[in-house]
């Protein structure tokens, strides 16, 4: 077994490039994240892996196997739907044992097999149920224990989260994470949800317009945004012209606001930076403020919150910045 | 291009629609064409000539038969909609006592047979009907059923509940924030309902009128048994291609396809004009129940109650009749089962065959029907819009129309249907078409496209999937309108007197004889054994699909 190569795998809608020359190689047992805004390809191109979608160009391996030009059916992967798409006139058992009877596997081995998978996903006891008696939580779990019990190739992910609430949706990702770790299928997962991205991830593929963004390592990206998109997309920042900072380089650097500190709190050698603050924000543990410094541009910077802390609009503050932190962008 | 360039996704639709139309070329379209050039030839039938449509059009007969059947239409579309836009807005806005019975009630008309309801008004107000003779007994006369005034009344009452159901689907689905914003802005509730309320549901209720004024076009046995010497279209056509000797019928061509161009210009203007015109609304609930005085609310339950009861009295009066013993066409006011005797003796071959079209029928309906709803949803591409088209328009083709294609089409050459039961299976199926795709189309947007495409990627074909997957969630659909396929087609009069001949008639073929010949109690009996036929299975189905809902 061997991981997916993707290879200028193209697709046009009418006039727009859903998925534009992108090229991509997923190992063997990684978690890959496709992130990106909505209408960016990432769907798309989950689906030319899993066939619903055809290439106008270029081509999908596993491994050395070419499977863009299979029919889905054949492809052997598991997939797991935004909407879960556990099918309504099965049982939760019936739901897991679909693939395995699609496979021509034994009944006796089906049975064993369906009651593990459904063990993986804490829902054991739970295969005579319908799916209408389950919560959406629960109906997400079926569906991962329906992708996962055929043994795939690949697992993908096509915004499993996205139905659920917030509490639920922190602790199912570290779920489909452990659990993938445990069985070392590889899986390749899209979401328009940075946050998510980061936390389940070996490697996310940030795309925009149906290109590739950036690909890396989560941590690498957010320190490290080559692009003022891949900058703005990882989470709030400040992207403002070198020259505002005091630096001669006509060139954009992209600054996060934890980079800010006030300088009579920041570490000796912070370059300082004079501002007044023009925007207060409290939202309990932190806040944030907008401070305008010398040449209009307006930086956002976050501060704990901390006992006997006063900051009032309109107050002449001194910024400092760790210009280890800065990265230019283009 | 060969099969194997045809990416995955595309064959099983491709494959559908390829069979789909085999199917409706040959029995569609092909008669069609058929009536088409019959229309276009001259007497003998070597040269094309527009020689028959000037001399159709240019008998006062003829037109007068186009000008009577659009007048008639247009006075029963308007009273159809007058009559049915308030009873919708009462049933769906007003507190109205029994709206379930009303509701139910209110969809009989439609799946019995209106020309039924035609019958039995003549039985009943006819020259020598009985209300009429015992009104004559006692000194009062009233005007004359026959003619226009009848056949708008008759298709008033039967076709109502075609503006009814989506007028009141349309009040329901109303979002009442409108309302509330129209009343906050200083708008009186009446002048809401005018402003802002009718104006979202026009489209809805413009759509059933139209379809009122189609199902009048198309319509002969209502014309047939009312319109004594007025010439109609449908039926002038009829008796011109059974009077006609030649094989090239081409007068009856020229009425059928002015048929169906009339017809057809009306399909296209509401899917052109009413289909941009579809306002999105977003209700969470129904709207409200409007508080109204009690006098408003006695006015409205009277009138709901009043318009389905009256819809219902001919077929009501019809089956009491046909109890009652009959002496050539006059009737004895005693209890009898002869009638029944009669029909079971003398009509028992057209009986068992209606049964059993019906049954064949309803069988090939859903086997073409249901895959092509399926492809005309699932599936955005130029041959699935094409598919949609054709298989819609056996809606706008009068059932003489395509009989007489077929008959042109199968007496003869390669593929000879005529003289057999066959022939009318095939026109039921082509005739009902529609009505399962438009319904397994419905159905099939309810299901959600990831559902299939999650049993793919678990390994099961297309093919497999949508048998798999997508029909048992379509089941209950896919019975409700096989049951409405079965019941329409054992009341089907207008292809059938057409098509039918030597043994296989059916019991409308039997009314329609006997209402010529004057045999009113075995028309009776046979009316009454069709409302049974048609009620029963609705019946029958409405307590499975309960049955199945509570479990």
């Amino acid at each position: 077994m061997s991981g997916i190569v993707i290879a200028g795998a193209s697709r046009t809608f009418g006039t727009v490039r859903a998925v534009d020359g992108v090229d991509l190689t997923v190992e063997q047992g990684e978690f890959f994240t496709l992130l990106g805004p909505s209408g960016c390809g990432k769907t798309t191109l989950l689906r030319m892996i899993a066939g619903f979608c055809e290439l106008d160009a270029g081509e999908i391996r596993f491994g050395e196997r070419r499977i863009d030009r299979l029919p889905a059916h054949v492809r052997d992967i598991g997939m797991v739907f935004q909407n879960y798409a556990v099918f309504p006139t099965l049982s939760v058992a019936g739901n897991v044992a679909y693939g395995l009877k699609a496979r021509n596997v034994a009944a006796a081995e089906i049975a064993t097999r369906v009651e593990e998978a459904l063990a993986m996903v804490q829902l054991a006891g739970y295969g005579g149920r319908l799916p209408h008696e389950l919560s959406g939580g629960q109906l997400q779990r079926v569906a991962i224990a329906r992708a996962l019990v055929i043994r795939p190739h690949v697992l993908l992910f096509d915004e499993p989260l996205s139905n659920l609430d917030a509490r639920l949706r922190v602790s199912m990702r570290a779920e489909i994470r452990a659990l993938q770790k445990s069985l070392g299928i590889t899986a390749i997962y899209v979401t328009h949800d940075q946050e998510e991205a980061m936390s389940v991830s070996d490697r996310i593929a940030l795309m925009n317009h149906g290109r590739l963004e950036q690909v890396g390592v989560p941590v690498d990206i957010y320190r490290k945004p080559a692009t003022r998109f891949a900058a703005e997309f990882m989470g709030t920042t400040n992207l403002v012209q070198a020259r505002a900072l005091g630096l001669a380089a006509p060139v954009w650097v992209s600054l996060r606001p934890e980079a800010l500190r006030f300088a009579e709190e920041a570490p000796a050698g912070w370059p300082h930076l004079p501002g007044v603050v023009v925007g207060i924000e409290m939202l309990g543990p932190i806040s944030r403020l907008d401070v305008r410094i010398g040449n209009g541009a307006i930086l956002k910077m976050v501060l704990l919150d901390a006992p006997g802390q006063i900051v009032r609009e309109g107050q002449i503050v001194t910024l400092a910045y760790d210009s280890s932190r800065l990265t230019v962008v283009s | 291009m060969t099969i194997l360039a045809i990416p995955h996704g595309q064959r099983l639709p491709l494959g559908i629609a390829a069979l789909a139309f085999v199917f409706l070329g040959l029995f569609l379209i092909y008669p069609l064409v058929n009536v088409f050039g019959a229309s276009f030839l001259d007497a003998e039938g070597t040269s094309l000539t527009f020689a028959n449509y000037t001399r159709m059009l240019g008998r006062p007969f003829y037109r007068a038969a186009i000008t009577n059947t659009l007048e008639i239409g247009v006075a029963a579309t308007l009273i159809t909609t007058v009559l049915a836009v308030p009873f919708a807005f009462a049933l769906a806005r007003l507190p109205i006592p029994g709206k379930a019975a009303i509701l139910a009630l209110a969809s009989l008309p439609l799946i019995l047979p209106s020309f039924v309801s035609a019958y039995a008004l003549v039985l009943l107000l006819g020259r020598s009907g009985i209300v009429t003779q015992w009104l004559q007994a006692h000194g009062i006369g009233f005007g004359s059923i026959y003619g226009m005034g009848g056949i708008v009344a008759v298709y008033a009452l039967t076709l109502y509940p075609y503006v009814l159901l989506p007028a009141i689907a349309a009040f329901k689905a109303i979002d009442v924030s409108m309302e509330e914003a129209a009343q906050s802005l200083g708008s009186s509730p009446g002048r809401t309902v005018w402003t802002v309320t009718l104006p979202i549901v026009l489209p809805a209720i413009l759509a059933g009128g139209l379809l009122v004024f189609i199902e009048t076009l198309e319509n002969f046995g209502v014309p047939f048994v009312l319109a004594e010497d007025m010439p109609i279209f449908a039926v002038e056509a009829f008796k011109l291609f059974i009077g006609e000797t030649a094989p090239n019928p081409s007068q009856a061509g020229v009425l059928g396809v002015l048929l169906i161009l009339t017809t057809t210009a009306v399909l296209l203007v509401q899917r052109r004009f009413l289909g941009r015109r579809r306002f999105a609304t977003s209700a969470r609930q129904a709207p409200p129940l409007l508080k109204v005085g009690r006098g408003v609310q006695a006015a409205a339950t009277v009138y709901c109650w009043a318009v389905v009861i009256l819809a219902l009295v001919p077929f009501f009066s019809i089956v009491v009749l046909s109890f009652m013993e009959f002496r050539g066409p006059v009737l004895h006011p005693h209890f009898s089962l002869d009638n029944f005797a009669f029909l079971f003796d003398r009509a028992l071959r057209p009986l068992v065959n209606t049964l059993m079209f019906a049954t064949a029928a309803a069988l090939c309906v859903t086997i073409v029907g249901v895959p092509v709803g399926y492809v005309v949803t699932r599936y955005r591409s130029g041959v699935a819009s094409l598919l949609d088209v054709v298989a819609t328009l056996p809606f706008a083709v009068a059932g003489t129309v395509l009989a007489i294609g077929f008959i042109v089409s199968f007496n003869a050459g390669a593929l000879v249907l005529t003289g057999g039961p066959l022939i009318l299976v095939l026109a039921y199926t082509v005739r009902k078409v529609p009505f399962a795709v438009r319904s397994s189309s419905a159905i099939v947007h309810q299901i959600d496209a990831s559902l299939e495409e999650a049993s793919i990627s678990l390994g099961r074909s297309p093919l497999q999937t949508f048998l798999r997957i997508v029909v048992p969630l379509m089941l209950g659909g896919i019975l409700s309108g096989m049951v409405l396929s079965w019941v329409t087609v054992a009341s089907e009069l207008s292809a059938t007197i057409v098509l039918y001949s030597g043994p296989w008639s059916t019991l409308t073929v039997v009314m329609f004889q006997a209402l010529e010949s004057g045999g009113a109690g075995i028309a009776t009996a046979a009316a009454s054994f069709l409302i049974v036929v048609s009620l029963l299975p609705i019946a029958l189905l409405y307590r499975l699909v309960r049955r199945y809902e509570l479990s």
